[in-house]
């Protein structure tokens, strides 16, 4: 009987939890998903043959600390009102056949005109090989969203980021070397590089540096 | 001296896996039952909110004009029709109208959303009737527009939240190049509003190079003939008349079968819980033959064995009901999130609105069903014969 009891208890609890995670997945602050992971997938990673999606939250893998952290290495706090601690963000783990490839990741960053959405396709040594905006909103966006200028992104690490300031929009080495495509969406420019380095950073944070990103 | 409710308590703990499950399915044929009378209450309660919300009970627009944020963008905005704004005139002088307020709807198509492009949808509204068909709008930063032809925008929280804006950003109007300063940001209302871009309807009809408006709401006065209204505008010329309350009316019959359907499933979980409390208290009546043979012997009549075993029953149905329905307070808000995956409108606030009143009448429910299926056992242990149960073997 008492075996039994104890049983009901566990069932009682694994609701109880799943009513709680439920309950907050319907409040939680919007994240940042590929529009159609399927094709998107398989046009960064053309090797890929499968992926698997998981979400984090600086909230959930570190709360203050964490995002104290993240802000120190970014070199900005984080904006308030959209980029919170709660932001779920969702890493696409790619496969080629039970081969773990690499990642794609993804993050919300405030434009001049809107929100843009910035993709990064990563190798398990966290190098970037591809570069996609997925929205932006400016008379600009072309270019900005064009092959030419994602290019320049290819083959840079978070180690060539990190000089890289974002309320300066001053950086040396390799970043230094990115040129604008169109220098009067400077704003939009700065934004983007902010937003590859905020997304190498959570995903250092999430990924490599926990040992998550080894194949 | 131990009182009929002690006896059959322990009567019961005797064979406590068979009470537990039996309780079980009383538990959760209660629970079902409690979250389907709340969803069947808070449906209704929801629905009415949401045409609340709209802020008017009437629309007028083109005939083939979509009248929904959501069909527009679908149809990528190629699909609007438009009518005079003079429109308005003609129909504020009914008697039955209270208030009236023009709305432009206009998408814009954005190449750089996404891989194909897509759909950005506003609404030009007027600044000097729109907010009061809207009174419950509450803003999270700033206020509405400054005039009727600023070049400014409020926007709804969800809609805030993608383009990433705060009061003082501009937003750019796509194909048009327009840029629109963010004045207003509302808090959330759970309805089409979250993720609309609203905008001054004289501004709106300028950035489009359109005089005309889409749709005309309409509040009608409390006490007015809303249907004489409604055949009223219909004799304008081609237009079509969308009332909310017919809508509601077209919505509650789509569900109403779904809901039969699922009430007699919860009804037929009753009755098969009920039968698990026949066969429970059979089988302890047929166990303890020996036992109410002896009590019989000692001057128990049949009418103290029947209130001896009905008592049990009315235990575990009370008990079974009384635990289903604080499951089912207590999961409320998970039915609510998967009735609202399974549906395919579901409107906003709370679905399943479970109070004290259905909680107490489901109890009722069970446990009047329950004592009706304990008579049975009941009356088979208050006609024990004494020494025919005394001589048989136990």
């Amino acid at each position: 009987m008492r075996v039994k009891a104890r049983f009901l208890v566990y069932v009682l609890f694994a609701l109880l939890m799943l009513f709680s995670v439920a309950v907050v997945q319907a409040f939680a602050a919007v994240g940042c998903d590929l529009n159609d992971p399927d094709r998107d997938v398989a046009r960064l990673f053309p090797d890929s043959t499968g992926y698997r999606t998981t979400y984090a939250s600086i909230d959930k893998r570190g709360g203050e600390p964490l995002l104290r952290r993240v802000e120190t290495r970014l070199g900005e706090r984080f904006h308030g009102i959209y980029e919170t601690i709660d932001v779920p963000y969702t890493i696409y783990a790619i496969y080629n056949g039970k081969r773990k490839v690499g990642y794609i990741h993804g993050v919300n960053q405030k434009g001049q005109f809107g929100g843009i959405q910035v993709f990064v396709a990563l190798d398990m040594e966290g190098r970037i090989k591809s570069f996609y905006i997925q929205k932006m909103t400016s008379q600009w966006a072309k270019k900005l969203r064009g092959s030419r200028f994602g290019r320049q992104f290819t083959g840079l690490t978070l180690k060539d980021f990190e000089p890289y300031d974002p309320v300066t929009g001053k950086g040396s080495g390799k970043v230094a070397e990115i040129r604008n495509p169109a220098p009067e969406a400077e704003t939009d420019f700065r934004a983007a590089l902010r937003a590859v380095k905020k997304n190498l950073i959570l995903m250092d944070e999430f990924v490599y540096a926990t040992g998550e990103g080894k194949p | 001296m131990i009182s009929r409710f002690q006896i059959a308590y322990k009567n019961l703990l005797r064979k406590k896996t068979r009470t537990l499950l039996t309780l079980v399915g009383i538990m959760l044929s209660s629970w079902v039952l409690v979250s389907l009378l709340g969803f069947n209450r808070g449906y209704e309660q929801a629905l009415n909110r949401d045409i609340d919300n709209m802020g008017y009970q009437l629309m007028v627009m083109a005939k083939g004009c979509p009248y929904e944020a959501a069909t527009m963008m679908l149809q990528g905005g190629t699909g609007l029709r438009y009518i005079e704004q003079s429109m308005v005139d003609s129909i504020v002088d009914k008697p039955e109208v209270d208030k009236v307020t023009p709305i432009l709807m206009q998408a814009f198509f954005d190449p750089n959303k996404g891989d194909g492009g897509g759909i950005a949808g506003y609404f030009g509204i007027d600044p000097a009737t729109f907010p009061a068909m809207k009174p419950f709008f509450r803003f999270r930063q700033g206020g509405w527009f400054r005039d009727d032809e600023a070049f400014e925008a409020v926007m709804g929280y969800e809609a805030a939240e993608l383009e990433q804006r705060e009061v003082g950003d501009m937003i750019l109007v796509p194909e048009k190049n327009v840029q629109l300063k963010v004045v207003g940001i509302l808090e959330r209302t759970g309805t089409q509003d979250d993720g609309t871009i609203f905008a001054p309807l004289k501004t709106l009809q300028k950035i489009s190079g359109i005089d005309k408006i889409t749709t005309i709401g309409i509040k009608v006065k409390k006490d007015a003939d809303s249907a004489k209204l409604e055949a009223a505008l219909y004799q304008l010329p081609d237009v079509q008349v969308v009332s909310f309350t017919q809508v509601k009316e077209t919505i509650m019959k789509l569900i109403s079968t779904a809901r039969v359907m699922v009430l007699s499933i919860a009804i037929i979980a009753l009755l098969i819980a009920m039968v698990g409390v026949v066969n429970t208290i059979l089988m302890s009546v047929l166990e303890r033959k020996q036992e109410i043979g002896i009590l019989k012997t000692m001057g128990a009549m049949p009418g103290d064995i029947f209130r001896l075993v009905w008592t049990e029953t009315l235990i575990l149905c009370a008990s079974g009901g009384v635990a289903g329905i604080g499951l089912a307070f207590l999961f409320a808000r998970l039915s609510d999130i998967l009735v609202r995956r399974i549906l395919p409108y579901a409107p906003g606030g709370e679905l399943v609105a479970i109070d004290m009143r259905i909680a107490c009448l489901t109890l009722a429910v069970i446990v009047v069903v329950g004592l009706l299926s304990g008579i049975y056992p009941a009356w088979q242990a208050g006609r024990v014969r004494p020494l025919e149960s005394i001589r048989s073997e136990g």
